[in-house]
Protein backbone atom coordinates (compact mmCIF):
# COMPACT_ATOMS: atom_id res chain seq x y z
CA UNK A 1 0.00 0.00 0.00
CA UNK A 2 2.43 2.56 1.23
CA UNK A 3 4.93 1.45 -0.54
CA UNK A 4 3.01 1.58 -4.01
CA UNK A 5 2.02 5.20 -3.48
CA UNK A 6 5.43 5.66 -3.27
CA UNK A 7 6.04 4.29 -6.55
CA UNK A 8 2.77 6.55 -7.90
CA UNK A 9 4.14 9.65 -6.28
CA UNK A 10 7.89 8.86 -7.79
CA UNK A 11 6.52 8.07 -11.60
CA UNK A 12 4.31 10.87 -11.81
CA UNK A 13 6.07 13.52 -9.24
CA UNK A 14 9.98 11.89 -9.30
CA UNK A 15 11.14 14.69 -11.83
CA UNK A 16 9.32 17.77 -10.27
CA UNK A 17 10.92 16.16 -6.91
CA UNK A 18 14.57 15.99 -8.19
CA UNK A 19 14.16 19.56 -9.76
CA UNK A 20 13.02 20.71 -6.98
CA UNK A 21 15.83 18.87 -4.83
CA UNK A 22 18.37 20.34 -7.78
CA UNK A 23 17.06 24.19 -6.82
CA UNK A 24 17.62 23.24 -3.30
CA UNK A 25 20.93 22.40 -3.64
CA UNK A 26 21.62 25.34 -6.39
CA UNK A 27 20.25 27.85 -3.85
CA UNK A 28 22.19 26.23 -0.78
CA UNK A 29 25.74 26.22 -2.44
CA UNK A 30 26.06 28.99 -3.83
CA UNK A 31 24.21 31.03 -1.07
CA UNK A 32 26.64 29.44 1.28
CA UNK A 33 29.57 30.37 -0.87
CA UNK A 34 28.41 34.24 -0.53
CA UNK A 35 27.59 33.92 1.88
CA UNK A 36 30.95 32.84 3.43
CA UNK A 37 32.76 35.81 0.43
CA UNK A 38 30.15 38.22 2.75
CA UNK A 39 31.16 36.73 6.22
CA UNK A 40 34.88 37.11 5.39
CA UNK A 41 34.85 40.76 3.97
CA UNK A 42 32.75 41.76 7.27
CA UNK A 43 34.88 40.00 9.28
CA UNK A 44 37.91 41.19 8.19
CA UNK A 45 36.93 44.66 8.18
CA UNK A 46 35.37 44.27 12.07
CA UNK A 47 39.18 43.45 12.99
CA UNK A 48 41.33 45.67 11.44
CA UNK A 49 43.40 47.43 14.18
CA UNK A 50 43.22 50.46 13.92
CA UNK A 51 46.36 52.64 16.12
CA UNK A 52 47.12 55.54 17.48
CA UNK A 53 49.43 56.26 14.42
CA UNK A 54 46.46 55.80 12.01
CA UNK A 55 45.00 58.94 10.26
CA UNK A 56 42.26 60.09 11.55
CA UNK A 57 39.74 59.92 8.58
CA UNK A 58 40.33 56.36 8.61
CA UNK A 59 39.51 55.90 11.88
CA UNK A 60 36.22 57.62 11.00
CA UNK A 61 35.46 55.69 7.51
CA UNK A 62 36.46 52.52 9.30
CA UNK A 63 34.29 53.15 12.22
CA UNK A 64 31.40 54.18 10.20
CA UNK A 65 31.23 50.58 7.98
CA UNK A 66 31.87 49.27 10.91
CA UNK A 67 28.83 50.82 12.36
CA UNK A 68 27.23 49.44 9.36
CA UNK A 69 28.03 46.19 9.26
CA UNK A 70 27.36 45.88 13.05
CA UNK A 71 23.70 46.96 12.40
CA UNK A 72 23.42 44.49 9.38
CA UNK A 73 24.80 41.43 11.53
CA UNK A 74 21.87 42.49 13.78
CA UNK A 75 19.01 42.66 11.74
CA UNK A 76 19.53 39.47 9.94
CA UNK A 77 20.52 37.11 12.87
CA UNK A 78 17.87 38.53 14.66
CA UNK A 79 15.06 37.86 12.57
CA UNK A 80 13.62 34.44 10.58
CA UNK A 81 14.76 34.42 7.05
CA UNK A 82 10.94 33.59 6.16
CA UNK A 83 10.39 36.84 7.17
CA UNK A 84 13.18 38.56 5.25
CA UNK A 85 12.51 36.23 2.06
CA UNK A 86 9.02 38.23 1.97
CA UNK A 87 10.61 41.74 2.90
CA UNK A 88 13.25 41.76 0.64
CA UNK A 89 10.90 40.11 -2.32
CA UNK A 90 7.98 42.61 -1.48
CA UNK A 91 9.84 45.10 -0.84
CA UNK A 92 11.60 44.92 -4.36
CA UNK A 93 8.91 44.64 -5.79
CA UNK A 94 7.40 47.62 -3.90
CA UNK A 95 10.50 49.83 -5.51
CA UNK A 96 9.26 48.26 -9.44
CA UNK A 97 11.81 45.66 -9.31
CA UNK A 98 10.36 42.08 -10.10
CA UNK A 99 13.50 40.14 -8.97
CA UNK A 100 13.73 36.67 -10.82
CA UNK A 101 12.92 34.04 -8.97
CA UNK A 102 16.98 32.73 -8.56
CA UNK A 103 18.05 36.09 -7.90
CA UNK A 104 15.75 36.46 -4.98
CA UNK A 105 16.31 33.24 -3.69
CA UNK A 106 20.74 33.50 -3.82
CA UNK A 107 19.95 37.36 -2.35
CA UNK A 108 17.99 36.27 0.49
CA UNK A 109 19.97 33.51 1.40
CA UNK A 110 23.35 35.03 1.00
CA UNK A 111 22.67 37.64 2.75
CA UNK A 112 21.33 35.60 5.39
CA UNK A 113 24.39 33.38 5.77
CA UNK A 114 26.58 36.22 5.13
CA UNK A 115 25.39 37.87 8.69
CA UNK A 116 26.56 34.39 10.32
CA UNK A 117 29.14 34.12 8.94
CA UNK A 118 30.16 37.40 10.05
CA UNK A 119 30.33 36.63 13.35
CA UNK A 120 31.90 33.18 12.58
CA UNK A 121 34.97 34.72 10.62
CA UNK A 122 35.28 37.21 13.03
CA UNK A 123 35.29 34.83 15.98
CA UNK A 124 37.58 32.80 14.25
CA UNK A 125 39.86 35.39 13.54
CA UNK A 126 39.73 36.27 17.41
CA UNK A 127 40.66 32.76 18.70
CA UNK A 128 44.08 32.53 16.85
CA UNK A 129 46.53 32.84 18.93
CA UNK A 130 48.39 36.52 19.38
CA UNK A 131 51.61 34.95 18.89
CA UNK A 132 51.26 34.09 15.67
CA UNK A 133 50.26 37.98 14.71
CA UNK A 134 53.45 38.98 16.50
CA UNK A 135 55.81 35.88 14.85
CA UNK A 136 54.17 37.67 11.46
CA UNK A 137 54.72 41.15 12.64
CA UNK A 138 58.51 40.35 13.29
CA UNK A 139 59.47 39.09 10.12
CA UNK A 140 57.87 42.07 8.47
CA UNK A 141 54.36 41.43 7.45
CA UNK A 142 51.79 44.12 7.11
CA UNK A 143 48.63 43.03 8.73
CA UNK A 144 46.96 42.44 5.21
CA UNK A 145 49.57 39.19 4.75
CA UNK A 146 49.29 38.65 8.16
CA UNK A 147 45.88 37.84 7.59
CA UNK A 148 45.95 36.16 4.48
CA UNK A 149 49.05 33.97 4.69
CA UNK A 150 48.68 32.82 8.51
CA UNK A 151 45.66 34.57 10.40
CA UNK A 152 42.70 33.06 7.84
CA UNK A 153 44.44 30.32 6.63
CA UNK A 154 44.47 28.81 10.14
CA UNK A 155 40.52 30.55 11.11
CA UNK A 156 39.23 28.59 8.24
CA UNK A 157 40.58 25.57 9.41
CA UNK A 158 38.62 26.32 12.85
CA UNK A 159 35.78 27.69 11.26
CA UNK A 160 34.81 24.64 8.81
CA UNK A 161 33.00 22.47 10.91
CA UNK A 162 30.49 26.36 11.03
CA UNK A 163 30.79 26.37 7.23
CA UNK A 164 29.49 22.49 6.86
CA UNK A 165 27.18 23.74 9.40
CA UNK A 166 25.55 26.53 7.42
CA UNK A 167 25.58 24.83 4.24
CA UNK A 168 23.51 21.68 5.94
CA UNK A 169 21.32 24.74 7.45
CA UNK A 170 20.58 26.56 4.00
CA UNK A 171 19.78 23.06 2.40
CA UNK A 172 17.48 22.77 5.16
CA UNK A 173 15.95 26.35 5.24
CA UNK A 174 15.83 27.13 1.81
CA UNK A 175 12.15 25.56 2.42
CA UNK A 176 11.22 28.67 3.58
CA UNK A 177 11.22 30.25 -0.05
CA UNK A 178 7.84 28.02 -0.80
CA UNK A 179 6.58 32.03 0.87
CA UNK A 180 7.41 33.60 -2.19
CA UNK A 181 6.41 30.64 -4.14
CA UNK A 182 10.00 29.53 -5.58
CA UNK A 183 10.12 25.79 -6.64
CA UNK A 184 12.50 23.59 -4.42
CA UNK A 185 12.45 20.67 -2.52
CA UNK A 186 9.81 21.14 0.27
CA UNK A 187 7.61 23.07 -2.66
CA UNK A 188 7.68 20.41 -4.82
CA UNK A 189 6.50 17.96 -2.16
CA UNK A 190 3.64 20.03 -1.30
CA UNK A 191 2.83 20.16 -4.84
CA UNK A 192 3.26 16.71 -5.54
CA UNK A 193 1.17 15.93 -2.24
CA UNK A 194 -2.04 19.13 -2.74
CA UNK A 195 -2.39 17.07 -6.24
CA UNK A 196 -2.90 14.32 -5.25
CA UNK A 197 -4.41 14.23 -2.12
CA UNK A 198 -1.39 11.78 -0.36
CA UNK A 199 0.65 13.44 2.28
CA UNK A 200 2.63 10.70 4.00
CA UNK A 201 4.46 9.43 1.46
CA UNK A 202 5.65 12.80 -0.72
CA UNK A 203 6.63 14.06 2.62
CA UNK A 204 8.40 10.90 3.15
CA UNK A 205 9.94 10.83 -0.07
CA UNK A 206 11.60 14.49 0.09
CA UNK A 207 12.52 14.02 4.13
CA UNK A 208 14.93 10.85 2.51
CA UNK A 209 16.40 13.34 0.21
CA UNK A 210 16.93 16.31 2.20
CA UNK A 211 18.70 13.59 4.48
CA UNK A 212 20.77 12.10 1.51
CA UNK A 213 22.00 15.58 0.39
CA UNK A 214 22.61 16.78 3.90
CA UNK A 215 24.57 13.40 5.04
CA UNK A 216 26.53 13.62 1.15
CA UNK A 217 27.62 17.37 2.14
CA UNK A 218 28.71 16.38 6.38
CA UNK A 219 31.34 14.16 4.75
CA UNK A 220 32.65 15.72 1.90
CA UNK A 221 33.49 18.85 4.86
CA UNK A 222 34.48 15.93 7.08
CA UNK A 223 36.89 14.84 3.85
CA UNK A 224 37.89 18.53 3.19
CA UNK A 225 38.80 18.91 7.22
CA UNK A 226 41.53 16.25 7.02
CA UNK A 227 42.84 17.80 3.76
CA UNK A 228 43.36 20.77 5.07
CA UNK A 229 45.34 19.12 7.99
CA UNK A 230 47.79 17.19 5.97
CA UNK A 231 49.43 14.38 6.43
CA UNK A 232 49.72 13.02 10.37
CA UNK A 233 53.64 12.05 9.99
CA UNK A 234 56.03 14.15 8.13
CA UNK A 235 59.01 12.93 5.71
CA UNK A 236 62.27 13.05 7.21
CA UNK A 237 64.38 15.21 4.48
CA UNK A 238 66.91 13.09 3.38
CA UNK A 239 70.67 14.30 3.70
CA UNK A 240 70.61 14.10 -0.12
CA UNK A 241 72.38 17.02 -0.63
CA UNK A 242 72.79 16.08 -4.22
CA UNK A 243 69.34 16.26 -5.13
CA UNK A 244 69.16 19.51 -3.94
CA UNK A 245 71.69 21.50 -5.41
CA UNK A 246 70.78 19.39 -8.84
CA UNK A 247 67.33 21.68 -8.37
CA UNK A 248 65.68 17.74 -7.50
CA UNK A 249 63.63 19.92 -4.72
CA UNK A 250 61.57 17.33 -3.38
CA UNK A 251 57.86 18.77 -1.57
CA UNK A 252 56.49 15.99 0.34
CA UNK A 253 54.19 14.43 -1.96
CA UNK A 254 50.25 14.18 -1.40
CA UNK A 255 49.09 11.58 1.53
CA UNK A 256 52.73 10.10 1.21
CA UNK A 257 53.58 8.44 4.16
CA UNK A 258 57.24 7.20 5.31
CA UNK A 259 57.23 5.49 8.42
CA UNK A 260 60.21 6.75 10.41
CA UNK B 1 76.73 59.68 13.12
CA UNK B 2 79.09 57.06 14.58
CA UNK B 3 78.10 53.64 13.14
CA UNK B 4 75.47 52.30 15.63
CA UNK B 5 72.81 50.15 14.32
CA UNK B 6 70.42 50.95 17.02
CA UNK B 7 70.64 54.12 19.31
CA UNK B 8 67.99 53.64 22.34
CA UNK B 9 67.54 57.29 23.96
CA UNK B 10 65.52 57.94 26.75
CA UNK B 11 62.65 55.33 25.46
CA UNK B 12 60.19 55.37 27.92
CA UNK B 13 56.96 53.00 28.02
CA UNK B 14 53.73 53.07 29.70
CA UNK B 15 50.62 51.13 29.84
CA UNK B 16 47.93 53.70 30.95
CA UNK B 17 49.31 54.81 34.51
CA UNK B 18 51.32 51.85 34.67
CA UNK B 19 54.93 53.39 33.72
CA UNK B 20 56.46 49.93 32.85
CA UNK B 21 60.30 51.91 31.26
CA UNK B 22 61.62 54.73 32.32
CA UNK B 23 64.58 56.85 30.44
CA UNK B 24 66.33 53.82 28.86
CA UNK B 25 69.61 54.92 26.59
CA UNK B 26 71.64 52.34 25.42
CA UNK B 27 73.43 51.96 21.74
CA UNK B 28 73.56 48.67 20.00
CA UNK B 29 77.14 48.10 17.52
CA UNK B 30 77.68 45.65 14.81
CA UNK B 31 78.72 42.60 16.50
CA UNK B 32 77.27 43.02 20.22
CA UNK B 33 75.66 40.26 22.24
CA UNK B 34 73.82 42.50 24.71
CA UNK B 35 72.35 40.34 27.53
CA UNK B 36 69.26 42.34 29.52
CA UNK B 37 69.15 40.33 32.97
CA UNK B 38 66.57 41.86 35.68
CA UNK B 39 64.03 40.20 37.90
CA UNK B 40 60.71 39.28 36.69
CA UNK B 41 58.25 42.39 35.56
CA UNK B 42 61.19 44.56 35.55
CA UNK B 43 60.28 45.45 32.03
CA UNK B 44 62.62 43.54 29.85
CA UNK B 45 60.21 42.01 27.25
CA UNK B 46 58.74 45.38 27.15
CA UNK B 47 62.05 47.29 26.05
CA UNK B 48 62.22 43.97 23.18
CA UNK B 49 59.07 44.71 21.90
CA UNK B 50 59.39 48.74 22.05
CA UNK B 51 62.56 48.11 19.80
CA UNK B 52 61.03 46.14 17.27
CA UNK B 53 57.88 48.42 17.92
CA UNK B 54 55.38 45.14 18.90
CA UNK B 55 54.79 47.87 21.69
CA UNK B 56 54.54 51.59 21.19
CA UNK B 57 57.35 53.53 22.98
CA UNK B 58 55.21 56.44 25.02
CA UNK B 59 58.75 58.58 25.03
CA UNK B 60 62.03 58.64 23.68
CA UNK B 61 63.66 57.87 20.38
CA UNK B 62 65.18 54.58 18.66
CA UNK B 63 67.68 55.53 16.28
CA UNK B 64 67.71 52.71 13.48
CA UNK B 65 71.08 53.70 11.63
CA UNK B 66 70.26 57.17 12.50
CA UNK B 67 66.99 57.37 11.99
CA UNK B 68 64.32 57.47 14.52
CA UNK B 69 61.74 54.53 14.03
CA UNK B 70 59.41 55.73 16.12
CA UNK B 71 58.47 58.72 14.08
CA UNK B 72 55.46 58.91 11.92
CA UNK B 73 55.47 57.97 7.84
CA UNK B 74 58.45 55.14 8.90
CA UNK B 75 57.95 51.95 7.30
CA UNK B 76 57.48 49.88 10.12
CA UNK B 77 57.12 46.42 8.17
CA UNK B 78 60.46 47.07 6.24
CA UNK B 79 62.03 48.25 9.41
CA UNK B 80 61.08 44.39 11.36
CA UNK B 81 62.18 43.08 8.59
CA UNK B 82 65.73 44.03 9.43
CA UNK B 83 65.08 43.87 12.98
CA UNK B 84 64.74 39.96 13.69
CA UNK B 85 62.77 38.77 16.92
CA UNK B 86 62.85 35.02 18.46
CA UNK B 87 60.02 34.71 20.90
CA UNK B 88 59.77 32.58 24.39
CA UNK B 89 56.89 31.08 22.83
CA UNK B 90 58.27 30.13 19.13
CA UNK B 91 55.29 31.51 17.52
CA UNK B 92 56.19 29.56 14.72
CA UNK B 93 52.98 29.68 11.62
CA UNK B 94 51.12 26.40 12.35
CA UNK B 95 49.66 26.17 9.45
CA UNK B 96 53.24 25.62 7.49
CA UNK B 97 55.90 23.42 7.49
CA UNK B 98 59.16 24.02 9.17
CA UNK B 99 61.03 24.97 5.82
CA UNK B 100 57.48 27.68 4.93
CA UNK B 101 57.67 29.12 7.76
CA UNK B 102 61.16 30.27 7.03
CA UNK B 103 60.18 30.89 3.41
CA UNK B 104 57.42 33.11 3.49
CA UNK B 105 59.17 36.12 4.83
CA UNK B 106 61.63 36.29 1.93
CA UNK B 107 59.08 35.19 -0.59
CA UNK B 108 56.37 37.98 0.64
CA UNK B 109 58.02 40.13 2.27
CA UNK B 110 61.51 40.83 0.14
CA UNK B 111 60.13 39.09 -2.73
CA UNK B 112 62.65 36.56 -3.57
CA UNK B 113 61.48 33.67 -5.57
CA UNK B 114 60.56 30.64 -4.58
CA UNK B 115 63.76 28.71 -5.72
CA UNK B 116 66.42 31.41 -3.88
CA UNK B 117 64.01 31.44 -0.64
CA UNK B 118 64.16 27.71 -0.62
CA UNK B 119 67.91 27.66 -0.95
CA UNK B 120 68.23 30.34 1.84
CA UNK B 121 65.46 28.54 4.19
CA UNK B 122 67.45 25.28 3.68
CA UNK B 123 71.15 26.84 4.62
CA UNK B 124 70.05 28.32 8.08
CA UNK B 125 67.49 25.24 9.03
CA UNK B 126 70.38 23.46 8.49
CA UNK B 127 72.65 25.42 10.34
CA UNK B 128 70.79 25.30 13.15
CA UNK B 129 70.36 21.44 12.83
CA UNK B 130 67.35 20.91 11.66
CA UNK B 131 67.55 19.85 8.09
CA UNK B 132 65.93 16.73 8.63
CA UNK B 133 62.66 18.33 9.77
CA UNK B 134 61.95 20.39 7.18
CA UNK B 135 59.03 19.21 6.17
CA UNK B 136 57.45 19.19 9.90
CA UNK B 137 54.49 20.94 11.36
CA UNK B 138 55.45 23.01 14.36
CA UNK B 139 52.91 20.53 16.06
CA UNK B 140 55.21 17.53 15.37
CA UNK B 141 57.95 19.25 16.90
CA UNK B 142 59.47 19.05 20.03
CA UNK B 143 59.50 22.86 22.11
CA UNK B 144 63.90 23.06 21.26
CA UNK B 145 63.73 21.94 17.68
CA UNK B 146 60.56 24.90 17.63
CA UNK B 147 62.74 27.37 18.82
CA UNK B 148 65.75 26.23 16.69
CA UNK B 149 63.02 26.54 13.47
CA UNK B 150 62.50 30.13 14.42
CA UNK B 151 65.63 30.96 15.07
CA UNK B 152 65.97 29.95 11.28
CA UNK B 153 63.20 31.66 10.74
CA UNK B 154 64.84 34.97 11.83
CA UNK B 155 67.99 34.33 10.43
CA UNK B 156 66.71 33.51 6.65
CA UNK B 157 65.29 37.00 6.74
CA UNK B 158 68.95 38.03 7.15
CA UNK B 159 68.53 40.58 9.46
CA UNK B 160 70.67 42.90 11.29
CA UNK B 161 70.06 42.70 14.76
CA UNK B 162 68.28 39.71 16.35
CA UNK B 163 66.30 40.30 19.79
CA UNK B 164 65.81 36.98 21.31
CA UNK B 165 63.22 37.52 24.44
CA UNK B 166 63.89 34.36 26.92
CA UNK B 167 64.38 32.30 24.46
CA UNK B 168 64.89 28.77 26.45
CA UNK B 169 62.23 29.95 29.41
CA UNK B 170 59.61 27.67 27.93
CA UNK B 171 61.85 24.69 27.29
CA UNK B 172 62.41 21.54 29.28
CA UNK B 173 65.70 21.52 30.67
CA UNK B 174 67.29 18.81 28.30
CA UNK B 175 66.04 21.19 25.05
CA UNK B 176 67.47 24.12 26.53
CA UNK B 177 71.25 23.52 26.01
CA UNK B 178 70.47 22.79 22.42
CA UNK B 179 69.00 26.25 21.61
CA UNK B 180 71.91 27.90 23.77
CA UNK B 181 74.65 26.11 21.83
CA UNK B 182 72.88 27.35 18.45
CA UNK B 183 73.26 30.80 19.98
CA UNK B 184 76.49 30.44 21.20
CA UNK B 185 77.59 29.75 17.47
CA UNK B 186 75.91 32.55 15.99
CA UNK B 187 77.26 35.01 18.81
CA UNK B 188 80.83 33.69 17.71
CA UNK B 189 79.84 34.18 14.15
CA UNK B 190 79.42 38.11 15.11
CA UNK B 191 75.82 38.13 14.59
CA UNK B 192 74.14 41.17 16.64
CA UNK B 193 71.81 40.14 19.10
CA UNK B 194 70.16 41.29 22.12
CA UNK B 195 69.47 38.73 24.31
CA UNK B 196 66.89 38.73 27.44
CA UNK B 197 67.47 35.50 29.66
CA UNK B 198 67.59 33.85 32.51
CA UNK B 199 70.17 31.63 31.82
CA UNK B 200 73.63 33.38 33.64
CA UNK B 201 75.97 31.42 32.32
CA UNK B 202 75.14 32.51 28.63
CA UNK B 203 75.21 36.05 29.53
CA UNK B 204 78.70 35.84 31.27
CA UNK B 205 80.18 34.17 28.67
CA UNK B 206 79.17 35.51 25.35
CA UNK B 207 77.80 38.91 26.10
CA UNK B 208 80.12 41.42 24.88
CA UNK B 209 77.88 43.61 27.50
CA UNK B 210 75.36 42.97 30.22
CA UNK B 211 72.22 45.22 30.78
CA UNK B 212 70.25 45.13 34.56
CA UNK B 213 67.23 46.18 34.98
CA UNK B 214 65.56 47.11 37.43
CA UNK B 215 61.88 48.38 37.92
CA UNK B 216 61.99 49.79 34.72
CA UNK B 217 65.52 51.41 34.45
CA UNK B 218 68.48 50.13 33.92
CA UNK B 219 70.23 49.93 37.03
CA UNK B 220 73.48 48.97 35.76
CA UNK B 221 75.11 48.51 32.22
CA UNK B 222 78.78 47.07 31.64
CA UNK B 223 81.13 43.81 30.65
CA UNK B 224 80.06 40.71 31.86
CA UNK B 225 83.26 41.00 34.65
CA UNK B 226 81.79 44.58 35.27
CA UNK B 227 78.34 42.97 36.12
CA UNK B 228 79.14 39.70 37.25
CA UNK B 229 82.24 40.04 39.17
CA UNK B 230 82.45 43.38 40.42
CA UNK B 231 79.02 44.88 41.07
CA UNK B 232 78.47 48.66 41.70
CA UNK B 233 74.94 48.91 43.00
CA UNK B 234 73.23 47.36 45.36
CA UNK B 235 70.55 46.08 43.52
CA UNK B 236 72.60 44.11 41.18
CA UNK B 237 74.49 42.18 44.00
CA UNK B 238 70.75 41.52 45.59
CA UNK B 239 69.25 39.97 42.08
CA UNK B 240 72.46 38.19 41.40
CA UNK B 241 72.93 37.17 45.25
CA UNK B 242 69.41 35.74 44.96
CA UNK B 243 69.89 34.26 41.12
CA UNK B 244 73.09 32.33 42.12
CA UNK B 245 71.64 30.99 45.45
CA UNK B 246 68.64 29.75 43.35
N1 LIG C 1 50.14 44.92 27.60
C1 LIG C 1 50.37 45.31 28.89
N2 LIG C 1 49.46 46.06 29.54
C2 LIG C 1 49.69 46.45 30.81
N3 LIG C 1 50.77 46.16 31.50
C3 LIG C 1 51.72 45.43 30.91
C4 LIG C 1 51.58 44.95 29.58
N4 LIG C 1 52.66 44.25 29.25
C5 LIG C 1 53.46 44.27 30.33
N5 LIG C 1 52.90 44.98 31.33
C6 LIG C 1 53.51 45.23 32.65
O1 LIG C 1 54.79 45.71 32.45
C7 LIG C 1 55.67 45.26 33.46
C8 LIG C 1 56.92 44.69 32.82
O2 LIG C 1 56.57 43.53 32.09
P1 LIG C 1 57.61 42.73 31.22
O3 LIG C 1 56.87 41.63 30.60
O4 LIG C 1 58.33 43.67 30.34
O5 LIG C 1 58.59 42.17 32.33
P2 LIG C 1 59.79 41.17 32.16
O6 LIG C 1 60.97 41.84 32.73
O7 LIG C 1 59.88 40.71 30.75
O8 LIG C 1 59.37 39.96 33.09
P3 LIG C 1 59.60 38.39 32.90
O9 LIG C 1 61.00 38.11 33.33
O10 LIG C 1 58.61 37.77 33.83
O11 LIG C 1 59.33 38.06 31.49
C9 LIG C 1 54.90 44.26 34.29
O12 LIG C 1 54.53 44.89 35.48
C10 LIG C 1 53.68 43.97 33.46
O13 LIG C 1 52.58 43.74 34.26
MG1 LIG D 1 59.47 38.82 29.76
Amino acid sequence: MFFQRVQNILANYGMTLLRGAGVTLLIATLSTFFGCIIGYIVGIIQTIPVGRRDHPAKKAVLGVVRAILRAYVEVFRGTPMMVQAGFIYYGFLYAGVSLPWLAAALLIVSINTGAYMAETVRGGILSIDEGQTEGAKAIGMTHFQTMLYVILPQATRNILPQIGNNLIINIKDTCVLSVISIVELFFAAKTAAGATYTYFEPYTISMVMYLIMTLFFSRLLRWMEKKMDGPQVYDLATTDTLAHTSGMISYPGKGRKEEE
Amino acid sequence: MSEHILEIRHLSKSFGANTVLRDISFTVDRGDVICIIGASGSGKSTLLRCINLLETPSGGEILFHGTDITKERVNIPAYRAKVGMVFQNFNLFTNMTALKNCMIGMTKVQKKDKMTAEKTARYYLDKVGMSPYIHAKPRQLSGGQKQRVAIARALAMEPEVLLFDEPTSALDPQMVGEVLTVMRNLAKEGMTMIVVTHEMAFARDVSSRVVFMHNGVICEQGTPQDIFINPQKQETKDFLARFLNG
